[in-house]
């Protein structure tokens, strides 16, 4: 039975799953009393290596698997209930789809299910087609489809009903970097609409970019859980990006570096490879490059973004049911605020940079954050407005020589801002 | 009903990209064309449209079960095995509506395809007497005895009677100590009931017998009836054939001895073969006020050897051809739903290859039915309560396929498919069988875990 005014979107209360032999002997401890509570207008990041109990997990929220022992509560419902199931989105870790159907009857197909009105269902499908990229191969069989191009029309069936609560498993698995991009664009658009994202993935990278707050499991335990920022923010280190600057200014920087006995390491910054990668197939297609695969698209679903609410009468009675936003429980449980992290300047140590006379636009400096990613290649760096911290020195500079680092996982935030 | 028909439509269009249904769609659109040209039945018309029906029909009722098995039960095990369920059940809608749609699918299609080949088959039918250059003769018998609907009447004998004076020559028997030592008294009255009933057709030279027939209701007086029956003798004529004269009326009136018979007698002398079905055919004005129809068979002494007419029955016409075909693929329809519903409920428990293993051996066990019923039947003599509460339940559950419950049989005999028989094949093979498997099939899917994983 759904609860509307449920505290949590997604709740279990030591959720146990055991697999047995043929002889009904147990064998594995897949989820061992777990104790999940994910608030309204939240995304959050289950992660955990292979067999941690994570697909599983998702399996008895969703009533594809009875849990052994414990409960398990969608919506403050049941996941096998049909009034449940109107308000989700679901994306397998396979998308799963009919081999024989065309991307287009894909989606009517599930649209159907959901009741939803010829006409809207016409409009909806188009605006996702687009959205994924898959517009010009609508009319082709998924099971010519790569990898990629099913995970888009697997992520755009688990938007056919704009979802109050989207479950994904390893959503980007097999994407094009744009498409990874993409996607967690269009989650921190969801979140802002009021929905609740569980994102289940082993891309440490795509789970810190979007999430608010992160578990991790292992052995179907879960081991740490908290806000992104709290469980990987260096306190004790700062960071400072600038522009181009002299030899000499870099020596005082870290003479006053060296007089607060602190370390200073100096380097050039790098490119994220998502964000070159991007530049690069935006710039072919630009220049109308045929392709047989997903084009690039930065769009959204009309029906999936703010601006959509408003023009279809009839789109607005459907969407009734689904896209409340619920403002997040403020009960006993630590807020994850802000989807949008924007850092605080060190206003002591730019203060005492500003004070030093240091030529050339500076930028702001945060606290490096720590990459979940084991390879870590990338530098997560965050960064400010560049005039807040020109305000700071009392300087305005033109655009020659200035570094500007934007966190690129950001953008959709920035953009909008 | 929106998501029953989304699966619906999912579960045909599934169907439709399975070889198997390109394949049977193929072989009914090549073999049923070719059937109705190269087959010949015994040289007449009438023989070759009834081998064509036959034939025709039965290959479609093979070959749309064997679709309707297979479909049946793919579809859901499929859905299972690569995970496409999991998109599907959880979007809002239950399993007992996924098991129903799945079923509505597999229906409408077979509906779909029945009806095509259907009325192929009908139009090859109708077509062959204009393609066929047939004496008059011929194509009358055809249309009074193949392009009809005829009921059929029989005189029941006196079974009380038959057994009483089995157990008079049992008991004289067993008095006289004649009887075999091993012979069992089963056995023994077994024997002498057949005899007797042999007596009681039999009609010595010079004698004659009557059957009686109530109740026989012709859509037109002017139309006209028929005796269907065929000679055994006691001894081989010379000629080898029988002279008969039959009497066919309100033999009552001879009986009375009144002037003034208000119905006539036809009386038809002829000399025919035996061991070969016949039919005599009369004016339908013989019957009599209360429907009484007598057949009275003489046993002329031209014949010198004791005649025995076996399956003596009286046919009249008492529906179309075209109103009993479609009758006759309604019938169709109800095995069909039987085995989607068989087949789907199978799938919820059973993997592919198991389901339609079960599924196409309760389709051949229903082919003979009869056969399989009586041998289990005969386990319950013993009474015991195992068989009542579990083979019993078991050959309950068996479709009845043959014999009586054949369409082909009806369309190739020219004999009328009632509506209520119709009614009551549909009530117990549909409604309550099929129901009853599509029931416990929802069960089963309702409470099963659709990500079951054993380790």
């Amino acid at each position: 039975m759904a609860v509307e005014g449920s505290e949590y979107a997604i709740e279990t209360i030591a959720l146990t799953k055991i697999f047995r032999d043929w002889w009904g002997r147990a064998k594995v401890i897949a989820v061992d009393k777990l104790d999940l509570k994910i608030r309204h207008n939240e995304i959050y990041g289950f992660l955990g290596p292979n067999g941690s109990g994570k697909t599983t997990t998702l399996k008895m929220l969703l009533g594809l698997l009875h849990p052994t022992k414990g409960a398990a509560f969608l919506l403050g419902g049941n996941g096998r209930d049909p009034r449940i199931n109107e308000r989700i989105g679901y994306l397998p870790e396979d998308s799963y789809l009919y081999r024989y159907l065309t991307a287009r009857e894909t989606l009517d197909f599930y649209g159907r299910i959901f009741g939803i009105p010829a006409k809207i269902r016409r409009s909806r499908i188009d605006s996702l087609l687009e959205m994924v990229g898959l517009t010009g191969m609508a009319n082709r069989a998924v099971g010519t489809f790569s990898k990629g191009m099913a995970r888009r029309i697997g992520l755009a069936q688990a938007l056919i009903n704009d979802p109050e609560l989207l479950i994904l498993d390893e959503p980007t698995s097999g994407m094009d970097p744009i498409g990874t991009r993409q996607i967690k664009d269009l989650l921190v658009h969801l979140a802002r609409r009021g929905k609740t994202i569980l994102l289940c993935s082993h891309l440490l990278a795509d789970v810190e970019d979007v999430c608010d707050r992160i578990s991790i499991l292992y052995g179907g335990r879960m081991q740490v859980e908290g806000t992104v920022e709290s469980l990987l923010r260096h306190r004790e280190e700062k960071q400072i990006v600038t522009g181009q600057i002299s030899t000499a200014a870099l020596q005082q920087i870290r003479q006053i570096i060296e007089r607060e006995q602190s370390r200073c390491d100096i380097s050039s910054p790098m490119d994220r490879l998502e964000e070159f990668f991007i530049r690069t197939v935006t710039a072919a297609q630009e220049q109308g490059q045929a392709t047989s695969g997903a084009l690039s698209t930065t769009k959204i679903g009309e029906f999936l973004t703010d601006q959509s609410i408003k023009p279809n009468i009839l789109d607005e009675l459907v969407a009734a049911g689904a896209p409340q936003i619920h403002k997040p429980q403020q009960a006993d449980t630590e807020k994850s605020e802000p989807r949008t992290v924007e850092p605080q300047p060190d206003t002591d140590l730019l203060e005492r940079l500003a004070n030093a006379g240091l030529g050339g636009p500076r930028t702001e400096t945060v606290a490096p954050q720590e990459s979940l990613d084991a390879g870590g290649g990338e530098d997560h760096t965050q960064t400010v407005k560049r005039d807040v911290l020109e305000g700071l020195i009392g300087r305005s500079e033109s655009d020659d020589g200035r570094t500007e680092t934007v966190n690129p996982d950001r953008a959709g935030d920035k953009d909008d801002a | 009903m929106h998501s029953i028909w989304a699966v619906a439509r999912n579960t045909i269009a599934q169907a439709l990209r399975m070889k198997v249904a390109g394949v049977v769609v193929i072989l009914l659109l090549v073999l049923l064309p070719l059937m109705s040209t190269i087959l010949v039945g015994d040289g007449t018309l009438q023989g070759k449209l009834q081998t064509f029906v036959s034939y025709g029909l039965s290959l479609m009722m093979m070959l749309l079960c064997i679709l309707t098995i297979a479909i049946s039960t793919y579809t859901l095990s499929n859905d299972l095995r690569r995970k496409h369920i999991f998109l599907v059940v959880t979007k809002p809608i239950s399993r007992c509506k996924i098991l129903l749609g799945k079923l509505c699918g597999i229906l409408i299609l077979d509906a779909a395809l029945l009806v095509v080949f259907a009325a192929l088959i009908y139009g090859l039918t109708i077509l062959i007497p204009h393609l066929t250059d047939a004496p008059d003769a011929q194509v009358k018998q055809a249309r009074d005895e193949f392009f009809t609907a005829r009921a059929g009447l029989t005189d029941p004998e006196d079974e009380d009677e038959i057994e009483s004076r089995a157990w008079k020559i049992y008991r004289e028997l067993k008095g006289s100590d004649q009887l075999p030592q091993d012979m069992t008294v089963q056995r023994a009255l077994t024997e002498l009931k057949a005899h007797q009933k042999m007596l009681a057709r039999s009609v010595p030279v010079n004698a004659r017998k009557v059957w009686e027939f109530h109740n026989v209701r012709v859509r037109d007086p002017d139309d006209t009836l028929f005796v269907r029956f065929k000679y055994e003798v006691a001894a081989t004529p010379v000629d080898d054939k029988v002279h008969g004269v039959w009497d066919v009326g309100d033999n009552r009136q001879v009986e009375r001895g009144l002037g003034g018979w208000k119905t006539p007698i036809a009386r038809v002398t002829r000399s025919d073969v035996t061991r070969t079905m016949l039919e005599i055919e009369v004016p339908a004005r013989v019957i009599a006020e209360d429907r009484y129809v007598g057949v009275v068979f003489h046993n002329t002494s031209l014949n010198e050897t004791t005649v025995i007419p076996q399956e003596v029955e009286l046919l009249y016409r008492a529906g179309t051809f075209t109103g009993n075909y479609m009758r006759a693929v309604l019938l169709v329809g109800f095995r069909l739903a039987f085995l989607a519903a068989l087949g789907v409920s199978a799938s919820t428990w059973l993997s592919f290859p198991v389901a339609f293993l079960l599924t196409m051996v309760v389709f051949l066990v229903g082919m003979v039915s009869g056969f399989v019923g009586e041998s289990i039947e005969s386990l319950g003599v013993l009474g015991n309560m195992v068989y009542t509460f579990t083979l019993k339940p078991v050959v309950w559950m068996l479709p009845r396929l043959d014999g009586e419950y054949s369409p082909t049989r009806f369309m190739v005999m020219g004999r009328l498919l009632t509506w209520s028989f119709l009614a009551q094949v549909g009530a117990i093979m549909v409604l309550a069988k099929a129901t009853l498997l599509t029931v416990i099939g929802m069960w089963i899917f309702s409470n099963r875990e659709i990500a079951k994983t054993v380790v």
